[in-house]
């Protein structure tokens, strides 16, 4: 049986190649990726296996090595792979600019980099995320929809991270028309410490006192705070009458969604992020000029450098739209449907 | 604002010394109560945070639904700080709780939401899950406390390694068992513990159960009073004038039916009192429907917590012997007092106080998260410290952190509340901190 599916796999894999190869001339093309931390969850079991099968389908060699959260390891790591024969380097940067005179040697040496998920400052290296502006775009508008007005509390991620900021931009292109006009007042707006959800639910729970539970909507950054957020409403029996919207694709959230507490949770398939950093790899193995890269845009940086990059689209999850986490693999049902009563929401069934 | 906290202290005790000729009545009758004057100066000083943030938050901060949250908020620190006074005071420290509740609170997650529900079978919602979840928890702290304090006591290796590594352990445990995911839902009656809501189930004593463990507080207190003063007059020591035992029982009990009065003047949230109206059929009056909360699960589980510890520490040979060994390990050790197999069971106690707060949280939250308890051991330490445990060993008292907890947490949702962003709020913790420390270390050399 299992051998009888690996045969399958196999065949499919060449028919997807045969089908996807587009000119591109990886063939024995061998490609390093150097991992900040390896032992978190997402990098292992969602990102690896979609990189590495672009790379093979392609006919490339996948190369790896992991830094242990260490910026310093990390570094010679770069070194190491090339030393290997990487001829093009896909970086999971520990820490952005720490990183840099290792990126910058690389470049300078022939081998071009790709700053994965994480950005590293420097022009010559192509980043490929999601779009963290859009994501903040696509938490609001979901949110705006339901609670056209009304007072909108925004709880922030780590006032550290820029992504905290990226997010807050986009929500700000959604709600910015109606804050002005005076429909959307905003309550409370808050940092929280480590994008912890027990700080966000005490924020919470203050925000409510503070406004005696006039809060119509709350725009939370994440689906953890929006765990925290939404145990402080449960409390006081608000839970599913104020919108919530959250990212991540966290089971408990896309459960949360399903049970109709939490409005919105902005997806990101890392598998997608992994196909198309994969693919660009590949393409950069016979042309090392990241500008000429499929699907390239310039991105403007935090410290002014203009990037090559590819901003992948997030995909907003709600109750509608709930089977395409189901149909992806994402999730199980079990999870999903957890608690939700029978005919309620169709993904559930 | 907060930098006025300790000051209260400060000229009470410089008039003792300078001019205490002129008080000097004064000065007696406060030492004829016989009541800790440090205990009386936090008193003032979280009096002053009060009032404070009540005027600056124009009457929020008083108002019983901020203080029914503020002592829900403050409880599973509270809970670990009466612990952690053992641990310094017999000249230990545990940088470890923070990173044991994570571990603990995803073990108990794993427990009621995975290993119970699916991989045994039982399904969601079982009647004996909660118990069964908590027991085992309070078990596994204890066991991984005491391995801890097994190789701190037996193994000679300090307190601040051991727990250092522990720190690190923990943490990365709870990334080992659940890869980083949230686990979510709780069970619903286990989210009782940490005094939420469940439809119109709320995580707290309710009305009339309310009042009347105010009033079996009370009469525990008079009680106490009254067996304490016999044995004082058996062998022979001093006792308190009668006036002075009668306040020290009239504010005391005032102070526990007080919290039980603001607990009780809090109302159901509109929402939950409605829909427990239509379940229990009654009809909702014009002005609206006024049930009573009551004293939240977690207050009580604290007050439940502190009355244990308290017990040990001052009545039981355990408490005497940290006490002894925190004073003069040497001396602790030539008395005959097994150093070692005590200091193990106070790091024993504290990891099953971790599970209790632990549980507190997770239900709190709805669900176990990673960084659960992160930097929790700082608000520990610091709730112990302001309460008035000393690093030199020997003084510390459990009343005292749970009024630190009070203070810190008080300080946090206040300005959270005035809006004040995070890193702010850190300087102001940070600085309350060191004030309250220093000022204290000073006026205690002062005194001597």
């Amino acid at each position: 049986m299992r051998r009888s599916l690996a045969v399958l796999a196999a065949g499919f894999t060449l028919v997807v190649s045969a089908c996807g190869g587009g000119g591109t001339s990886a063939a024995g093309c061998t490609i390093g990726v150097s991992w900040n931390n390896y032992q978190e969850e997402r990098w292992a079991k969602w990102d690896e296996p979609a990189i590495k099968k672009a790379i093979t389908d392609a006919g490339g060699k996948y190369i790896s090595n992991d830094a242990k959260s260490s910026a310093e390891t990390q570094a010679s790591n770069v070194d190491n792979l090339i030393s290997q024969g990487a001829k093009v380097v896909i970086i999971l940067a520990q820490d952005g600019t720490a990183i840099k005179p290792a990126v910058a040697k690389a470049i300078s040496g022939g081998v071009p980099v790709i700053s994965y998920d994480r950005l590293i400052e420097d022009p010559k290296a192509l980043y490929i995320t999601f779009d963290n502006v859009l994501v903040g775009k696509l938490e609001a508008e979901a949110v705006f929809k339901a609670k056209p007005k009304g007072n909108y509390a925004i709880i922030k991620g780590n006032k550290a991270d820029a992504n905290a900021d990226f997010l807050r931009s986009g929500m700000e292109q959604v709600i910015g028309a109606a804050v002005k006009s005076g429909d959307i007042k905003i309550v409370g707006e808050t940092y929280t410490d480590n994008w912890d959800p027990a700080k966000a639910q005490t924020n919470m729970e203050q925000i409510l006192t503070a406004n005696k539970n006039a809060v119509d909507a709350v725009l939370s950054e994440n689906d953890g705070m929006a765990g925290g957020v939404i145990a402080a409403l449960t409390a006081q029996g608000l839970a599913g009458k104020v919108p919530v919207s959250g990212q991540d694709g966290d089971k408990a959230a896309l459960n949360r969604v399903a049970l109709g507490t939490q409005t919105v949770d902005v997806w990101k398939d890392a598998r997608a992020l992994g196909k198309s950093a994969g693919e660009a790899a590949t393409q950069l193995c016979g042309n090392s000029d990241v500008s000429k890269v499929k699907g390239t845009a310039i991105f403007k940086t935090p410290g002014g450098n203009s990037v090559s990059s590819i901003l992948l689209t997030p995909n907003p999850i709600t109750k509608d739209n709930l089977k395409e986490v189901l149909d992806a693999g994402w999730v199980t049902k079990a999870d999903l449907c957890q608690g939700v009563a029978a005919g309620k929401v169709s993904a559930c069934g | 604002m907060g930098v006025s906290v300790p000051t209260e202290a400060a000229p009470e005790s410089g008039t003792q010394s300078r001019i205490g000729a002129v008080f000097a009545p004064v000065v007696t009758a406060v030492r004829s109560l016989e009541v800790d004057t440090r205990l009386l100066g936090m008193l003032g000083a979280l009096l002053i945070i009060w009032v404070g943030f009540n005027i600056l938050s124009g009457g929020t901060f008083l108002s019983a639904r901020n203080l029914w949250n503020l002592s829900v908020q403050s409880a599973s620190i509270a809970i670990m700080a009466t612990g952690m006074v053992l641990i310094i005071v017999s000249r230990n420290i545990d940088l470890s709780v923070g990173s044991m509740l994570g571990f603990l609170g995803y073990t108990m997650a794993m427990i009621q939401a995975v290993w119970i529900p699916n991989d045994l079978g039982f399904g969601h919602e079982q009647p004996l899950t909660w118990i069964i979840t908590l027991v085992l928890g309070i078990g596994i702290g204890a066991l991984i406390g005491g391995l801890q304090g097994f190789v701190v006591a037996y193994g000679g290796v300090p307190s601040f390694i051991v727990t250092l590594g522990g720190l690190l352990v923990w943490r990365g445990l709870i990334f080992r068992y659940a890869q980083g995911q949230t686990i979510a839902p709780m069970e619903s009656t286990f989210q009782m513990l940490g005094g939420g809501t469940v439809g119109t189930r709320v995580g707290a004593l309710g009305e009339w159960p309310s009042w009347t463990l105010g009033v079996v507080l009370c009469l525990a207190i008079v009680f106490l009073q009254i067996s304490s003063r016999r044995r004082r007059r058996r062998y022979g020591f001093p006792v308190r004038p009668r006036w002075a035992e009668g306040l020290v029982g009239a504010v005391s009990c005032g102070i526990v039916l007080g919290v039980v009065w603001v607990a009780n003047s809090y109302p159901l949230p509109v929402n939950v009192a409605l829909q427990y109206a239509e379940e229990h059929g009654i009809t909702v009056p014009p002005e609206g429907l006024f049930i009573p909360t009551g004293v939240a699960f977690p207050v009580l589980i604290m007050l439940i917590v502190t009355l244990v510890v308290t017990f040990l520490a001052t009545r039981r040979r355990f408490g005497r012997y940290v006490y002894a060994i925190g004073g003069n390990p040497d001396a602790a050790a030539l008395a005959g007092i097994n150093v070692r197999r005590t200091i193990m069971l106070t790091f024993a106690l504290m990891g099953s106080l971790a599970a209790i707060s632990a549980a507190v949280q997770t239900a709190r939250l709805n669900a176990a998260v990673t960084n659960l308890g992160v930097q929790n051991e700082l608000d520990v330490i610091s709730a112990a410290v302001i309460g008035g445990t000393s690093f030199s060993g020997g003084i510390g008292t459990v009343p005292g952190a749970i009024l630190g907890a009070v203070v810190m947490q008080s300080l946090r949702s206040g300005m959270v509340l005035l809006l004040v962003d995070s890193p702010t709020q850190d300087i102001v913790v940070g600085l309350v901190l060191v004030v309250a420390v220093g000022l204290d270390t000073f006026v205690r050399r002062g005194v001597r």
